[in-house]
C-alpha cells in the first residue's frame, strides 16, 4: 500500500517511516499513525448529545462500551456533514479510547520523516494546537494528527475545540 | 510483590477481620475459650507466616501479642477490658504495617517497642516472676534448633531448619508454660494441661503451613476449613467484566426480542434466550454479591471505641447479617452506616445517668438491621435514644434560613424531621470529634441517593430513632422509563418517577399555567413547578406544548427536589444496562451514563437530580411541594391511600398500593368468555369487573367498540384483575374510622373526603375458572354503613 513518494525516499535507512492512515475531511488530507488506532467503523451514525461541547460528534455502541466521538469537522468548524460518516477509534493518553468522526478513511501510507515540516507560523490559532506539522506528498500535503491532541478531556480542558 | 506475600496479606487480614470480630465478642464473654482460640490462632499464624517471609517487625509485635493471648487462653489472666483495648492496638498495628507491605512491600517505619511494653505489661498480674526477656529472644536460635529436630522428628516435618524454627519455638514456650502450673494461681489448668500438647501440635500443623509454601501447605490446609474447598477467590475485575458481557448480553436479548417479535417460528427460541439470560444475569448478579455482614462486622469495634469515647453504655444488637448486597453497593453504603452509627451513639443514646433519669435501662440498645423488601434492601439503624427534638430540628433550620417560620409552622413532625438531612443542619449542642458538625446526615442521604437508594427518618422524642435506608439490589442493570425529545430517546430511572400525566393535544393550551416564566402545572391542587426537556436540552429553541401533539409530563422525586419534566412522547419501560459516559459528557451534569435500547439505539440516562437542580428547582420546593404526594399520609400516617372512582354514579374506592396502571381503551377491547367480560391485556388474560355496569350488555358492545372506557388495573395477591370504571376522581387518604378490614371478605368502607366509600374487594372477584359472572359487592356495604 505504499504510494510512490513512499516508496522511493522510504528505501533510505537513515530516516525513519512513518506509517499513517489517510483520512479526508472536507478538502484536506489527514493522517492518524496506525500504531494509535484500535479499530476502523465504517458508516456510523452517532447519536447527539445535546448540550455538549461542540466538538463532541455523539455516542456511537463499540464493542459493549459507549464511545464518546470527536468530531473533526465541527472541531474546525467546518460546517457538519449530513449522512454516514467513518469513525476512527484512537487509543487516547489516559488509557481510554474515543472516536474520530472523519468524511472518508483512505488507505495506509507509508511516509519518510524527511518529509516532515512542522505547522506554518501562518497557520490559524486553533489549527497550530490540534495539527502536529504536515508531510509533502507528491499529490499534495498530508496534515498530521496526533490522538493525544484530539482526546475529548484534553480539548475540554484546553477550550481549543468550543467553537463559538 | 510475589503470589506467596499477597495470599500472606489476604490470609492476615481476613485472620485480622475475624480477630476483631471476636475481640468485641471477647468483652462480653470473657470466658469463652473458643473465641480466644480463634483470636489466638489469627496472630498465631502471622506470626508464622512472617517468620518465614522475613517481615521481623511485624514478627516481634505478633509475637508480644501471641504471648499474651497464650496466657488469657491457658485462663491465667482475665480478659478484662484494658486487655483488650492492649489487643485492639495490636490488631491497628498489625493492620498497619500489612498495609505497608501492600503498598510498597516493605514493613514501613514506626517504633513498635511502646506497644510490645504495653503488652509485656499486660501480662504481668498473672506472672509473678517476670520472665527474663533473654530468654524469650536471644537464645533462640541455639535452642530452636535442636528443639526444632525434635519436633520435626514427631512431625515427619520437611528437613528445612528454617521453616521449623516457628514451631519449634512455640512448642518450646508451650512447655515452658506447662512447666509452670504450679506457680498458677487457678488448679483448673491442671485438666487442660493433659490436652494442650495434642492441640498445640494440631494447630500448629494448620496454622504454620501456609507458610510451607507449596507442597507442604497442602497437605495440612484441609485442616484449616472444610469450605475452602467449595469456595474460589475470583477477581472483583474478572466479575465486573462478566457483568459487563451479561449486560451486552441482556442488550442483544431485548434486540433479538424485539426483531423477532412478529416471527412465530422465533417465539421459541427467543422465549428461551430471554430465560436463559436471566438465569445468566442472576447468577452473575449473585456472584457478585456480599452479605452485609462485611460491613455490619466492623461495627462492633466501632460502637466499642465511640462508647469509651462518649461514655456511653451500649448494647449492639445485628439482625440480618446474611442479607446479600452488590459489592460496589456494599461498599457505597459503608459510609452512610457508619455515620449513621456515630449520630445514634453520639445524639441519639444518651449517657447512662440521663438514661436511668429517664427511667430507662442504663444501657442503650443500638439495633442494625438489614432485610430484603422486592428488589430492594432495606438497612436500618435504630436506636432506643432521646430522639430527635423536632423543635430545635425547627429553630436550627429557621437560624440556618432553610426554612422560614411561617413555613415551619405549617409543617407537620415528619416534614420537619426530614428537614435534618438538609446540609450544615445539626442539632448537636456542640461540636465533638464524633459528629455535631451537620455534615453527617447530609452525607448519608447524598451517597445512599447517589446509588439509587432512599433515605426516611422516623424519630420518637424519648423512644429513639430510626433511620431507614432503602438499597437497590444493583446498580449496573436498572428499570427505566424511555421518553423521548428532540427526536431522540432518554432513559429516565423508574427510582424516582412518581408518576405521569398524560396531556391531550387540545388541553395543552389551559393545563399548564404560568406565573412569569415559570411554568406550572396543577396536580391535584397543587402547583407543580415544570421544566421542558426540550427547552432545557437545546436552549433557546421554543419550548413549551406543541398543541398539536399528545405532551406527557412525568413527574420525578429526586433528592428532595420534585417537579415535572415535560417531554414529547412517552415508549415502553425498559431494563436498561447502564454504560459509563466519558468524562467530557459526564461532565455537561444532567447524563448520568448512556445505554443501548432495545431497538438498538443509543440513549442517554437522565440524572433527575441534576436535571432539577439545574433548572432551579429549590431544595426548599421540596416543603411546598412534597406533601403534594405525600402529605396526606405524613399528616395521618396510619391510613391507607385510595384511588378515588366513579362507577355508575357511585363512588368507590381502590386501595392505592394495589393499583398497577389506569388503562383508557376502547370497549371494542373487551372480550367475553360466557358472560364474564376479559381484557387480552399485554398477552395475559385479565378478568374484568364490571360492578357499575360501564360495559353494558354484551350485545350491545359489538356495535358501541370506538367508545372509550376506563380499566383500572389491580393487583390482588398474585393475579391482576381489572375493574371498569366511568371516572378516576382523585387520590385521597382514607378516614380511620372504618379503617379496619378493607381486605375482608365482604368488602370495607373508608372515609374518603368526609364521604363513606365503598373500598373494592379485589378480592371477591372470582377467578377465571368459575364461570359466572362476578356479582358486585363494592357498593353494597356503602349503604349499609351509610
Amino acid at each position: 500500500m505504499k504510494t510512490a513518494a513512499g516508496r522511493s525516499r522510504g528505501a533510505q535507512v537513515a530516516t525513519s517511516l512513518v506509517e499513517l492512515c489517510a483520512v479526508r475531511v472536507d478538502k484536506t488530507l489527514y493522517g492518524v499513525p496506525i500504531t494509535h488506532i484500535l479499530e476502523i467503523v465504517g458508516s456510523s451514525r452517532p447519536q447527539p448529545v445535546p448540550l455538549a461541547p461542540a466538538f463532541v460528534g455523539g455516542l456511537v455502541h463499540y464493542r459493549g462500551d459507549v464511545l464518546t466521538t470527536v468530531s473533526l469537522r465541527q472541531l474546525l468548524g467546518i460546517e457538519p456533514k449530513n449522512g454516514a460518516q467513518d469513525i476512527l477509534v484512537l487509543e487516547s493518553a489516559a488509557g481510554g479510547c474515543f472516536g474520530l468522526l472523519v468524511d472518508s478513511v483512505g488507505e495506509v501510507l507509508t511516509v519518510s520523516s524527511a518529509d516532515y515540516e512542522p505547522n506554518p507560523s501562518t497557520l490559524d490559532e486553533r489549527r497550530r494546537a490540534l495539527y502536529a506539522g504536515a508531510y509533502k506528498l507528491k499529490e499534495g500535503l498530508l496534515v498530521m494528527l496526533e490522538p493525544d491532541r484530539l482526546d475529548p478531556t484534553r480539548l475540554s480542558a484546553s477550550n481549543v475545540g468550543i467553537r463559538e | 510483590m510475589d503470589e506467596l506475600t499477597r495470599e500472606f496479606l489476604i490470609e492476615s487480614q481476613e485472620g485480622l477481620d475475624r480477630m476483631e470480630r471476636c475481640l468485641t465478642e471477647l468483652e462480653e464473654r470473657p470466658q469463652d475459650t473458643a473465641l480466644l482460640a480463634e483470636i489466638f490462632r489469627s496472630v498465631h499464624t502471622i506470626k508464622g507466616t512472617t517468620g518465614f517471609l522475613g517481615f521481623k517487625r511485624l514478627e516481634k509485635l505478633a509475637h508480644a501479642g501471641e504471648n499474651l493471648l497464650g496466657l488469657l487462653r491457658e485462663g491465667k489472666l482475665k480478659a478484662t477490658p484494658p486487655v483488650i483495648t492492649a489487643l485492639l492496638e495490636l490488631l491497628d498495628a498489625l493492620r498497619s504495617i500489612l498495609k505497608a507491605i501492600e503498598s510498597d512491600g516493605g514493613e514501613g517505619k514506626g517504633e513498635d517497642a511502646a506497644l510490645i511494653a504495653q503488652l509485656e505489661k499486660m501480662r504481668t498480674p498473672a506472672q509473678p516472676v517476670p520472665k527474663q526477656p533473654a530468654q524469650e529472644e536471644a537464645p533462640a536460635t541455639q535452642t530452636t534448633v535442636i528443639r526444632s529436630q525434635a519436633v520435626r522428628s514427631r512431625k515427619q516435618a520437611p528437613p528445612a531448619a528454617k521453616l521449623a524454627v516457628v514451631p519449634a519455638r512455640d512448642a518450646a514456650e508451650a512447655k515452658k508454660k506447662q512447666t509452670k502450673p504450679e506457680s498458677a494461681p487457678q488448679p483448673a489448668i491442671a485438666v487442660p494441661q493433659i490436652s494442650a500438647p495434642a492441640v498445640e501440635e494440631k494447630m500448629e500443623a494448620a496454622t504454620v503451613a501456609p507458610a510451607m509454601g507449596e507442597g507442604e501447605g497442602h497437605k495440612a490446609r484441609p485442616l484449616l476449613s472444610a469450605a475452602a474447598e467449595s469456595t474460589l477467590r475470583v477477581d472483583v475485575t474478572l466479575l465486573n467484566r462478566m457483568m459487563n458481557l451479561v449486560g451486552e448480553l441482556v442488550l442483544t436479548r431485548n434486540q433479538i426480542l424485539q426483531a423477532t417479535a412478529s416471527d412465530p417460528s422465533m417465539t421459541q427460541l427467543s422465549r428461551r434466550l430471554d430465560m436463559v439470560t436471566a438465569d445468566l444475569r442472576e447468577s452473575v448478579m449473585k456472584a457478585r454479591m456480599q452479605p452485609v455482614s462485611n460491613i455490619f462486622s466492623k461495627m462492633p469495634r466501632m460502637v466499642r471505641d465511640l462508647c469509651q469515647a462518649l461514655g456511653r453504655r451500649v448494647r449492639l444488637q445485628m439482625e440480618g447479617q446474611e442479607t446479600e448486597l452488590d459489592k460496589s453497593l456494599l461498599e457505597a453504603i459503608k459510609d452512610p452506616l457508619t455515620h449513621a452509627v456515630r449520630n445514634s451513639l453520639d445524639h441519639g443514646i444518651e449517657p447512662p445517668e440521663a438514661r436511668a433519669a429517664a427511667g430507662k435501662d442504663a444501657e442503650g440498645t443500638l439495633k442494625l438491621r438489614a432485610s430484603h423488601e422486592g428488589s430492594h434492601v432495606v438497612v436500618e439503624v435504630q436506636d432506643d435514644g432521646a430522639g430527635i427534638d423536632v423543635e430545635k430540628v425547627r429553630r436550627k433550620a429557621i437560624e440556618r434560613g432553610a426554612v422560614t417560620a411561617v413555613r415551619s409552622a405549617q409543617l407537620g413532625e415528619r416534614e420537619l424531621l426530614q428537614l435534618i438531612f438538609l446540609p450544615g443542619l445539626s442539632t448537636a449542642a456542640k461540636v465533638t470529634n464524633v459528629s455535631g458538625r451537620g455534615v453527617g446526615m447530609d452525607v448519608v442521604r447524598t451517597n445512599v441517593e447517589r446509588i439509587g437508594g432512599k433515605v426516611e427518618i422516623d424519630s420518637k422524642p424519648g423512644q429513639g430513632t430510626t433511620l431507614r435506608m432503602r438499597i437497590p439490589l444493583t446498580l449496573a442493570i436498572i428499570p427505566a422509563l424511555i421518553v423521548r425529545s428532540l427526536d431522540q430517546s432518554f432513559a429516565l430511572p423508574q427510582g424516582s418517577l412518581s408518576e405521569l400525566v398524560h396531556i391531550p393535544p387540545e388541553q395543552a393550551q389551559r393545563e399548564i399555567e404560568w406565573m412569569e416564566e415559570a411554568p406550572l402545572y396543577r396536580l391535584r391542587g397543587r402547583l407543580l413547578p415544570l421544566v421542558f426537556l426540550g427547552g432545557l436540552l437545546k436552549p433557546g429553541a421554543d419550548c413549551g406544548l406543541v398543541k398539536q401533539r399528545d405532551n406527557f409530563i412525568a413527574v420525578l422525586d429526586a433528592e428532595g427536589r420534585r417537579f415535572g419534566l415535560v417531554v414529547d412522547g412517552l415508549a415502553d419501560p425498559e431494563e436498561i444496562v447502564v454504560k459509563p459516559l466519558s468524562a467530557v459528557l459526564k461532565d455537561i451534569g444532567i447524563y448520568s451514563g448512556a445505554t443501548v435500547l432495545g431497538n438498538g439505539e443509543l440513549a442517554l440516562i437522565l440524572d433527575p437530580g441534576s436535571i432539577a437542580m439545574r433548572a432551579g428547582i429549590a431544595m426548599s420546593a421540596k416543603e411546598e411541594t412534597a406533601n403534594a404526594a405525600e402529605g396526606v399520609e405524613q399528616e395521618q400516617s396510619s391510613r391507607i391511600e385510595y384511588l378515588l372512582v366513579e362507577a355508575a354514579g357511585r363512588p368507590a374506592a381502590v386501595p392505592l398500593g394495589d393499583v398497577l396502571r389506569i388503562e383508557q381503551l376502547p370497549l371494542g377491547r373487551i372480550e367475553y368468555v360466557g358472560y364474564r367480560p376479559v381484557l387480552n391485556f399485554e398477552g395475559q388474560l385479565l378478568p374484568i369487573e364490571d360492578a357499575g355496569g360501564v360495559l353494558g350488555s354484551p350485545d350491545s358492545a359489538a356495535g358501541s367498540g370506538e367508545r372509550q372506557i376506563i380499566v383500572v388495573v389491580c393487583r390482588d395477591g398474585n393475579r391482576h384483575v381489572g375493574i371498569t370504571v366511568s371516572h378516576v376522581l382523585d387520590v385521597a387518604a382514607g378516614g380511620d374510622l372504618f379503617e379496619a378490614g378493607t381486605r375482608q371478605q365482604a368488602g370495607g368502607v373508608t372515609l374518603l373526603k368526609n364521604r363513606v366509600t365503598g373500598v373494592v374487594n379485589l378480592g371477591g372477584v372470582p377467578p377465571l375458572e368459575t364461570a359466572s359472572p362476578a356479582q358486585t359487592d363494592w357498593s353494597q356495604p356503602v349503604e349499609a354503613a351509610g
